[in-house]
């Protein structure tokens, strides 16, 4: 049951690709981003130790030097502000999260300043920077250590928000943040994927302009996921799992870009499969869920043959006790069914479901690829 | 412009900047100026005196009672009032108003309506201009409201801790909005400085410009010579309203003889030869900037959705 991620859009020459993990692709592009521009200064707590952002910045204050990854001192906000600042004067910085939760005391100069500093002075100044964030989950991780928070993000005018969903997105987006975007990019990333391993595509096997956009993943006729961050993986997992247990085929979006996803992409999916499933790694409610279905029933309600499904964390905070944490986040099971409900159009569509039930359990076995 | 003396050169700076705000005063009933203003009247040497200091490549970060920063730092007129006037001309193409003028051309990095915000702006820009060897001092400015504020703490700190070529210039005119520094402060606020190892100075007579360049300039020159960061206090008076062109004296939360005893030291009130000698030139200079402002096009539509990433 490994889902081939890479079977679409451009499958490289067969035998050219190689292995990489989500891990390994973060510190790759932390490598080059260094390597390649010498305003590049990644700053953050704990970059520079023995764990270095679990493992995505290791040995690179050794490599470049502590003038370039240095730790910082336990102060949000004003790190941000440095960044601005000196983004502002000719630096690149890239500061770190280790906790999504943590950015919450930074989000004065993010939403403030940050995302505002173009705009608000006419287009005289621009902020390049990427921020990047891990949200956490499993293993007791609860309320302040598990949060979600791209829509919160996105819903700001002035920043791009992505949430990188294979290493090969990684590769492409971080470049592109470092090399050609001019603004504020905020990265989430998902710390049970750090693991994962994911074929890489070949050099130059894309000709996207900007890969701040969404991907098609899973070619299908018969339902449209339209997925975030690990949730792809899921979607990938349950479409596998559907196809050999009843045939049903999932077209699968990895939405990539939160912000600016690729709306055209989902409308045609759509016009082809009349069924919408929105699967993220936040709650439903004013997220990511409510904006997808937002703008399908604007651009073209027709589209939709049934009513869309949303499924995300339930609207609590995170329990830390595991009994309940594996109620908080849905699983193989839950999502399995939700599409064959929606697919067949009934409750009780007599389709075996797979018994996973823990979401956290797999991913601390199951490597990949991807 | 030629000028007899640094006095000279240094009034006529000051005087330009308090009747270009007596203009925004005069403008303001005519709601042809729709946005907030904190005027800078009564505070105009401080800008003044620094900035005399300053080379054009070195950074200023404002705050939003910024109107006497961005002129004294150089920042065009003209690109001012239509700023304020809101049109494409502007300074900011109409997009940032009074609290946001910005004059990166002349180091102007802008000014945050946020308390506090822009002063790790200045940090962070110090460590670009050290580790990018650009041989650049950076002023990032606040008043004594922002000295509550976390963020001002957490600036110090990284300024000291990687010796950043930043001056703090603690621009204090005893009001948080109508709150006083006693009733809001458990510390001394250079006591506090001093304990993360930065220099403190302070410059009483915020009034007299050339006392301020002249005490600035030397501070200035450390930092540029041995690059770690510095904090200067400048006391001074708000002669307005926090925000708007009224005076408030009659709200009771300060007393008008406070006001009376800054006047009676206030050159611009005082030195009435060079007032006359001056304002004529000044006067033109506003009604040329005026005009361009009125006779400026709006930002149409075709700007709302620019410049947002």
């Amino acid at each position: 049951m490994v889902p081939d991620i890479l079977s679409t859009p451009n499958p490289g020459p067969s035998g050219s690709e190689n292995i990489i993990t989500y891990r390994e692709a973060l510190w790759n592009s932390m490598d080059s981003a260094l390597a390649n521009h010498a305003n590049v200064m990644i700053l953050g707590q704990g970059v520079d130790d023995h764990k270095g952002i679990f493992g995505s910045t290791s040995g690179l204050a050794q490599k470049y030097g502590r003038e370039r990854v240095f730790d910082t001192p336990l102060a949000e906000e004003g790190i941000a502000g440095v960044a601005i600042g000196a983004a502002l004067n000719g630096l690149y910085p890239i500061t770190t999260h280790i906790r999504v939760d943590f950015s919450l005391l930074a989000m004065n100069q993010v939403i403030n300043l940050a995302a505002k500093y173009k705009y608000m002075f006419g287009g005289r100044f621009h902020v390049p920077m990427l921020i990047r964030m891990v949200i956490g989950r499993s293993w007791g991780q609860g309320a302040q250590h598990s949060q979600s928070l791209q829509s919160l993000f996105s819903h700001i005018p002035g920043l791009v928000v992505i949430m990188p969903a294979s290493a090969q997105s990684i590769l492409r987006c971080y470049d592109y943040a470092v090399s050609s975007h001019p603004g504020p990019v905020i990265a989430i990333e998902h710390r049970l994927m750090y693991d994962l391993k994911y074929r890489q595509e070949p050099a130059g096997s894309t000709t996207q302009a900007s890969p701040f956009t969404s991907y098609k993943v899973r070619s299908g006729n018969d339902i449209t996921i339209v997925a975030t961050s690990i949730m792809v993986m899921e979607a990938l997992r349950a479409a596998d799992y559907l196809a050999q247990a009843s045939g049903i085929q999932c077209e699968v979006i990895d939405l990539n870009c939160i912000s600016h996803p690729d709306k055209r992409l989902i409308l045609d999916s759509l016009s082809k499969t009349g069924k919408l499933l929105v699967a993220d790694t936040s709650w439903p409610a004013y997220g990511v869920c409510a904006e997808v279905c937002r703008f399908v029933c604007e651009e073209n309600p027709a589209l939709l043959k049934a009513p869309a499904v949303s499924l995300g964390m339930q609207l609590s905070s995170c329990p830390t006790a595991k009994s309940l944490e594996d109620l908080f986040y849905p699983n193989l099971h839950d999502l399995s069914h939700a599409i064959a409900r929606l697919v067949t159009g009934k409750q009780d569509h007599g389709i075996p479901l797979p018994d996973e039930t823990s979401f956290a359990d797999v991913y601390k076995r199951f490597k990949g690829p991807f | 412009m030629e000028f007899s003396s640094l006095y000279e050169r240094l009034f006529y700076q000051s005087l330009r900047i308090r009747l270009i705000e007596e203009k925004v005063i005069d403008l303001y009933p005519s709601d042809k100026i729709q946005s907030p203003v904190h005027l800078s009247i009564g505070q105009e040497a401080v800008a003044v005196g620094i900035c005399q200091a300053l080379l054009i490549t070195d950074l200023f970060f404002s705050t939003y009672r910024g109107h006497a920063f961005y002129l004294a730092k150089g920042g065009n007129l003209r690109a001012m009032f239509a700023e304020l006037y809101g049109k494409a001309t502007g300074c900011c193409g109409g997009k940032g108003g009074s609290m946001h003028l910005a004059a990166p051309e002349v180091g102007l990095m802008g000014a945050s309506a946020i308390v506090s915000s822009t002063i790790p702006h200045g940090v962070g820009a110090a460590l670009a201009s050290k580790r990018l060897g650009k041989d650049q001092v950076i002023v990032t400015a606040f008043g004594d409201g922002a000295t509550d504020e976390g963020v001002y703490h957490e600036s110090l700190n990284f300024a000291a801790l990687h010796q950043l070529p930043v001056i703090f210039l603690f621009e204090n005119n005893g009001l948080a909005v109508h709150s006083r520094m006693q009733d809001r402060h458990a510390f001394q606020v250079l006591d506090h400085v001093r304990t993360y190892g930065i220099p403190t100075s302070v410059i009483p007579e915020g009034y007299d410009f050339c006392k301020v360049f002249e005490q600035f300039q030397p501070i200035l020159n450390q930092v540029r010579r041995q690059a770690g960061p510095q904090f200067v206090e400048v006391n001074t008076f708000r002669y307005k309203e926090h925000v708007g062109v009224n005076d408030d004296f009659s709200a009771g939360y300060r007393s008008r003889s406070e006001l009376d005893a800054w006047m009676r030291n206030d050159p611009l009130i005082h030195d009435r030869r060079l007032v006359e000698k001056f304002s004529p030139p000044i006067h033109a200079e506003i009604d040329d900037a005026i005009e361009f402002a009125e006779n400026s096009p709006w930002p149409g539509r075709e700007e709302l959705l620019t410049d947002v990433i």
